[in-house]
């Protein structure tokens, strides 16, 4: 039967307070009994850790488990933009979407008039030229535009550029002559 | 110096929204632990395997239910207990759970398996680990071996914190008898 004020397995396995702990300690310096009682706990746990820990025989992963999918739709969606009928659906889809919009103008054209004349062609042609050559004109214009502002900024920050080599030339002139050790072209 | 970027807590969050790069980083941060707890109180590494990754499935489909990141390691511990005593029902389910023990070889503990000890490691551990009962050798695992604290072991093995204490000391008790026996002169 133990002496120590608190449980010494208590305090060999760090469950006690600070304060616990410092009585503990306090206890067992001047207690032989306590004292052999802790180095047999501390034999006891040196022999348990003989044993090893092993290594995992095969490491643990589920990176591409589909059971980690949130749910079956999900599931299935990914499943189905991860495989190959992703490119046939787009394909498919692409497909699809001429065929209505071809059917659809096709509709529109001949409800009113039936087949188109080569007259009525002709103004077509000359509706999407014309319109052709305005975007062309507002694409020129703009381009325009932004090359004559582009210059005009290059120019501005050339010349303050200029103007600030300029200044600093001055500032150093200045400096020099008031300093007294400024010598003239003229001297030498 | 370890230097850890990322937190156990902020994978966890990551992966309870449905990251599984995160939850694979964070089982290769727990799974050597997890195994061989699982390893030492079922006697066998195929079972302790197959286990382990039970318990992280098991896991990963119930993250969402851990109310706290920072309870992970006992919440973790808590489901391979149970996966553990649900094998050794399903085993022997005419006999309870704690009458389940592992059966002694010459090189160490064994479950209806291969030996788990290699031969050079300390067959007095072994022997000693054999004979106490699966409460008291499980309580010795998660304090000895991985360093929890009662109120934590408590939380895992669903009991009392007294309860814990009993069978840990009880089965200290035990080893140091094997381990450190008293020598006529003292400590031996």
């Amino acid at each position: 039967m133990s002496c120590s004020p608190f449980d010494l397995r208590d305090y060999y396995l760090k469950e006690l307070t600070d304060p616990q702990q410092r009585q503990v300690e306090a206890h067992v310096k001047v207690c032989s009994a306590c004292r052999e009682e802790m180095e047999r706990l501390r034999l006891t746990q040196a022999a348990l850790f003989s044993l090893r820990d092993e290594e995992i025989p095969q490491r643990i992963a589920f990176v591409s488990d589909p059971v980690f999918e949130p749910s079956r739709a999900q599931r299935w969606w990914a499943a189905f933009w991860g495989s190959s009928g992703r490119l046939g659906f787009a394909g498919a889809a692409m497909l699809s979407a001429v065929l209505l919009f071809s059917a659809l103008t096709r509709t529109a054209g001949t409800s009113s008039s039936g087949a188109l004349s080569p007259a009525d062609i002709d103004r077509h042609i000359q509706r999407a030229v014309a319109a052709s050559e305005v975007r062309q004109t507002l694409m020129t214009k703009q381009l325009v535009h932004g090359l004559v502002e582009r210059l005009d900024r290059e120019h501005s920050m050339r010349l303050v550029a200029e103007n600030d080599a300029e200044y600093a030339q001055k500032q150093a002139y200045l400096a020099e002559r008031k300093n007294g050790d400024y010598v003239t072209p003229a001297s030498n | 110096m370890i230097f850890r970027a990322v937190e156990d807590t902020d994978l966890i969050r990551q992966a309870s929204r449905g990251s599984v790069e995160s939850y694979n980083l964070l089982v290769s941060r727990w799974e050597k632990r997890v195994y061989n707890y699982l390893l030492r109180i079922t006697g066998n590494r195929e079972d302790a395997l197959d286990l382990a990754q039970d318990v992280f499935l098991k896991a990963y489909q119930n993250l969402r239910k851990l109310d706290d990141p920072g309870r992970f390691a006992p919440w973790i511990y808590r489901i391979a207990h149970n996966e553990a005593y649900s094998l050794f029902r399903k085993r022997k389910p005419e006999v309870d759970a704690d009458g389940v023990e592992p059966r002694a070889t010459d090189t160490g503990i064994n479950v209806g398996g291969s030996s788990v000890f290699p031969i050079e490691l300390s067959l007095a551990v072994a022997s000693a680990l054999e004979r106490l009962s699966p409460d008291q050798r499980e309580a010795v695992v998660l304090k000895i071996y991985q360093g929890f604290k009662f109120e934590e072991m408590a939380e895992i093995l669903s009991c009392p914190v007294s309860t814990v204490k009993s069978r840990l000391y009880t089965a200290l008790e035990l080893l140091k008898a094997e381990l450190a026996p008293i020598s006529p002169r003292g400590v031996s």
